[in-house]
C-alpha cells in the first residue's frame, strides 16, 4: 500500500518534530504540477512540472519521484533540482513501492509492474501482473512484493530478488482489489475487494517459487460499501466502507471487533496522537473512532502523516492543503494548484 | 510494393508530398471515388455503367483503381481472385486466376516472432502463374481485407510488377465475365525477396514498448473498440487469447472505416480519419495491427493509398503478443483508455466468401 511507504518516509523524515525547512510536496492531479509548501508556514515554495495526472509521490534515494497516470513515464526530481522523466513503457503510474533497493510502480492501465533503478534513473525491468494494477504492498524483510490487481481479481506474489511473478492469489470471483496491506509480522497479507465489499486475508509464504493460482487461505469479511483502502496494524485491520459510511474494525484473523458508524464517506484511517483518525472525503473535518473531532477547512480525499501529531490533507474538490494538528487544529491551510493529491514529506 | 501514385514507397520529396494533399483537396471538391456526380443513368435506374462509373479512382490515391482502368490495362495485367472457390466458380472477371487465400496468411515462426512465410506464399502466387514482375490487380467481393491480404502478401514476397485493387469489387467490373471451373495456366516458379520493410515482429515492437504514438512510430489497432479496451462480457474478447486489451501506446481506428460499401471510403475523409483525428504523421513509420494478419492489412494499403510513406504489418497480431510465452513483462497490454477514433464505415459483399468473414 503506497500509503504506508509514504508514511513510513514522512514518519523517518518527520517523526520526532517538524523541521523548519521542511517541504511538503503535493502531486497535483489537474494542473500537471508537484506543488510545493513548507511545511511548518503553509507558504507556496513553487511549483514542478511533472507530466499529465500526477497522483502519487514518493522519496527514494535523495529523488522525489512522481507517478503521473496520464503518462508511460514518472518524474524524477533530484536534489540538485534536475528533473528526469523515467519511462515505464506502459500507461497510468498508479503507486510506489521500495523493495530491494528498486522502485516498483504499478502500471495502472496495463498488466506490468515497473521496476526502476532509483540512483540512475532508468527502467531497469518490467514485472508481468494481473491487468491493472493498482496498490502495492511489501513484505516486513522486503523479499515479496504484493500486487493487487483491479481487473482480474487477484493478488500477484513478486520475488523482489529476481523479479519472478510467484503467485497469483484469487481474491473470489469478480473481486476488484484495490487496498493491499501485510501484516507487521509477515505472515498475513490482506486484500479489499471493492466490488464484492469484503476484506480478504491470506498466508504468506505460501508460494511455490512457480507461477500458480493461490486460493486464499485465511479468511474473508464483509465491509461496508465500495471500500477501497485498508489500513493493518499491531492487531488490527481497518477497513472504511465509502459507501455506507462506515469503518469495519477486525482482528488479524478478520474477527470483527467493531463497525465504526456516522461517517459520511471515510477514506482512510491514520493513528495519530494515541488515536486513530478518520479521513472522510464529505465532511470538513477529521473523527477519531471514540469521537473526537478537528475540523478542517475542507473534506480531504487524501493525506499524509508529517509527525508530532499532524497531517496533511489535499482537499482535491477544493484545491487546496492543509496541515492538521489533532490536538490543536488547522496550522495552516494554502490554496493549491487544481486536484491535490498524495503528497509526501522531503 | 510499387504502385504508380507520387506518393509510393520511395521517400518522395514534400513537392511530391503536396501534390498528394492538393490530389485529396481536388477530389474532394467533387472528382472523387464516390458515385454521387454520376449522370449516366436515368433517374432510379442504375446501369452497369453507372455503378462502374460510382467505383472510378481519381485524385493521387494509389492502388485502388476503378474498373476504367482494368478495361485499358487487361491484357497488360494478371487479376487475381481473392474469393473463395466456390464465388469464383459462379463469376468473376474474365480469366482471373483464384488465389489460395490459407496460403498467403502463411506465418513461420522465428526467434523475433512470427513473420510472413515468404516460401509458401510464393509459392502459392506460382501455382496461379505469376511471375515477380507481372503487373497485378487484386479484387474480391468489395475492397475489404480479404482483397488487401492479397495485396500485402504480394508487397511481402518483394513483388517487382505494380499492386492494384479494384475499386468496387467484382460488382464494379462491367467487362467481361468467366464462369465455372478455373482457366488453366502455367505454374512459374515465384523466387521470393522477402520485404522486411514491410512488416515488424514481436520483438521489434518489444524493443519500442513506451514510444509509441508518442516519440516512435505510430501504431494502429484495427480491431473493434471492445477488443482494443478489453470490455469485460464483450463478445468481441477472443476467449483463445490469455490477455485482453491493446499494444501500448496504440490508437484505435476500427478498420471498417477504410470501406464505404464495396468501395474505398472517401480519400479526403480517410485523411482527416488517420492524420486528424488518429493523429498519425505520414512522414514516420506507422505499423498496424489486429487480432491476426488479415484485417489490418485493409489499414495498411489505405494509409499507403493515401500517401503514408512507410507502413508496416505486425504480422503475428495481437494473437501472439496476448499469448507470448516467457517474460510477459517485456510484452505489456494496456487495458484502459487511449485513443479510440470512431469510424463509420461498412464492408459489403457477398456472404461468408466475401470479405466480411474477415473480420474476427
Amino acid at each position: 500500500m503506497t500509503e504506508e511507504v509514504e508514511r513510513d518516509d514522512a514518519s523517518t523524515d518527520a517523526g520526532d518534530g517538524i523541521s523548519g525547512d521542511r517541504v511538503l510536496a503535493v502531486p497535483c492531479e489537474g494542473a500537471d504540477s508537484l506543488a510545493l509548501f513548507a511545511l511548518d508556514t503553509g507558504e507556496r515554495l513553487g511549483e514542478v512540472p511533472v507530466g499529465s495526472h500526477p497522483v502519487h509521490a514518493t522519496t527514494c534515494r535523495g529523488r522525489t519521484v512522481v507517478a503521473t497516470m496520464g503518462e508511460r513515464a514518472v518524474t524524477a526530481v533530484d536534489p540538485s533540482g534536475e528533473v528526469t522523466r523515467v519511462e515505464t513503457g506502459v500507461l497510468g503510474p498508479s503507486h510506489f513501492a521500495a523493495a530491494n533497493g528498486e522502485l516498483y510502480v504499478s502500471c495502472s492501465a496495463g498488466d506490468a509492474l515497473a521496476v526502476i533503478d532509483p540512483e540512475r534513473l532508468t527502467l531497469v525491468d518490467r514485472v508481468a501482473v494481473g491487468a491493472e494494477p493498482h496498490e502495492l504492498a511489501v513484505s516486513p524483510d522486503g523479499t515479496r512484493l504484493y500486487s493487487g490487481s483491479r481487473r482480474e481479481g487477484v493478488v500477484d506474489v513478486v520475488d523482489t530478488e529476481t523479479r519472478d511473478r510467484l503467485a497469483a492469489i484469487d481474491a473470489g470471483d469478480d473481486a476488484r482489489v484495490q487496498g493491499i496491506a501485510v501484516s507487521s509480522d509477515g505472515t498475513r497479507g490482506y486484500a479489499v475487494d471493492q466490488r464484492g465489499a469484503r476484506v480478504v486475508s491470506f498466508e504468506t509464504g505460501a508460494e511455490s517459487g512457480s507461477l500458480s493460482l493461490v486460493e486464499p487461505t485465511a479468511a474473508e469479511a464483509a465491509v461496508g460499501a465500495d471500500p477501497y483502502d485498508l489500513v493493518v496494524t499491531e492487531g488490527r485491520v481497518f477497513v472504511p466502507g465509502r459507501g455506507d459510511g462506515v469503518v469495519h474494525e477486525f482482528d488479524l484473523g478478520l474477527e470483527p471487533i467493531a463497525v465504526h458508524e456516522g461517517f459520511s464517506r471515510p477514506v482512510d484511517v491514520f493513528r495519530l496522537a494515541g488515536r486513530w483518525w478518520v479521513l472522510d472525503a464529505e465532511a470538513s473535518g477529521l473523527r477519531s473512532l471514540d469521537g473526537e473531532r478537528v475540523e478542517t477547512a475542507a473534506p480531504g480525499l487524501v493525506a499524509t502523516p508529517a509527525g508530532d501529531g499532524r497531517l496533511a490533507v489535499s482537499h482535491y474538490d477544493d484545491d487546496r492543503v492543509s496541515l492538521v494538528d489533532v490536538d490543536s487544529g488547522t496550522v495552516w491551510t494554502a490554496d493549491s494548484p487544481a486536484y491535490p493529491f498524495g503528497s509526501v514529506v522531503v | 510494393m510499387t504502385g504508380e501514385h507520387s506518393t509510393g514507397d520511395g521517400g518522395d520529396s514534400d513537392p511530391a508530398e503536396n501534390a498528394t494533399r492538393r490530389g485529396l483537396l481536388r477530389a474532394a471538391a467533387g472528382a472523387t471515388v464516390a458515385g454521387a456526380a454520376s449522370t449516366a443513368g436515368c433517374l432510379g435506374v442504375t446501369t452497369p455503367a453507372d455503378v462502374a462509373a460510382q467505383n472510378e479512382v481519381s485524385g493521387n490515391v494509389g492502388h485502388f483503381v476503378g474498373p476504367s482502368w482494368l478495361a485499358d490495362n487487361r491484357e497488360d495485367t494478371v487479376v487475381l481472385d481473392a474469393r473463395d472457390p466456390e464465388r469464383f466458380r459462379e463469376e468473376r472477371i474474365y480469366r482471373a486466376r483464384r488465389v489460395p487465400f490459407d496460403a498467403v496468411t502463411a506465418r513461420e515462426s522465428t526467434e523475433e516472432g512470427d513473420v510472413p512465410d515468404a516460401d509458401a506464399i510464393a509459392s502459392a502466387f506460382g501455382e496461379v502463374g505469376v511471375s515477380p514482375d507481372d503487373d497485378v490487380l487484386v479484387y474480391g467481393a468489395s475492397v475489404g481485407s480479404r482483397v488487401t491480404r492479397v495485396a500485402f502478401a504480394l508487397a511481402a514476397v518483394g513483388h517487382e510488377g505494380s499492386i492494384r485493387v479494384l475499386n468496387g469489387g467484382l460488382s464494379a467490373w462491367n467487362g467481361r465475365l468467366g464462369t465455372g471451373s478455373r482457366d488453366r495456366v502455367s505454374p512459374t516458379e515465384y523466387e521470393p525477396e522477402p520485404d522486411d520493410s514491410a512488416w515488424v515482429t514481436r520483438e521489434w515492437i518489444a524493443d519500442r514498448v513506451g514510444t509509441f504514438n508518442a516519440d516512435g512510430p505510430g501504431l494502429v489497432d484495427v480491431r473493434v473498440p471492445e477488443a482494443y479496451l478489453a470490455a469485460a462480457g464483450s463478445d468481441a474478447l477472443n476467449g483463445d487469447h490469455d490477455r485482453h486489451g491493446h499494444l501500448p501506446g496504440a490508437v484505435d481506428v476500427h478498420w471498417v472505416g477504410n470501406v464505404s460499401g464495396r468501395r474505398m471510403t472517401e480519400p479526403t475523409r480517410l485523411v482527416q480519419l488517420y492524420e486528424s483525428e488518429a493523429e498519425l504523421d505520414r512522414g514516420e513509420p506507422v505499423v498496424v495491427y489486429g487480432d491476426d494478419n488479415v484485417d489490418p492489412t485493409s489499414t495498411w494499403l489505405t494509409l499507403k493509398a493515401i500517401g503514408f510513406a512507410d507502413v508496416r504489418l505486425y504480422d503475428g497480431g495481437f494473437g501472439e503478443w496476448a499469448n507470448v510465452d516467457g517474460d510477459r513483462g517485456r510484452y505489456p497490454v494496456e487495458t484502459a483508455t487511449n485513443v479510440v477514433v470512431e469510424t463509420d464505415g461498412s464492408v459489403g459483399g457477398d456472404d461468408d466468401g466475401g470479405d466480411f468473414s474477415c473480420t474476427g
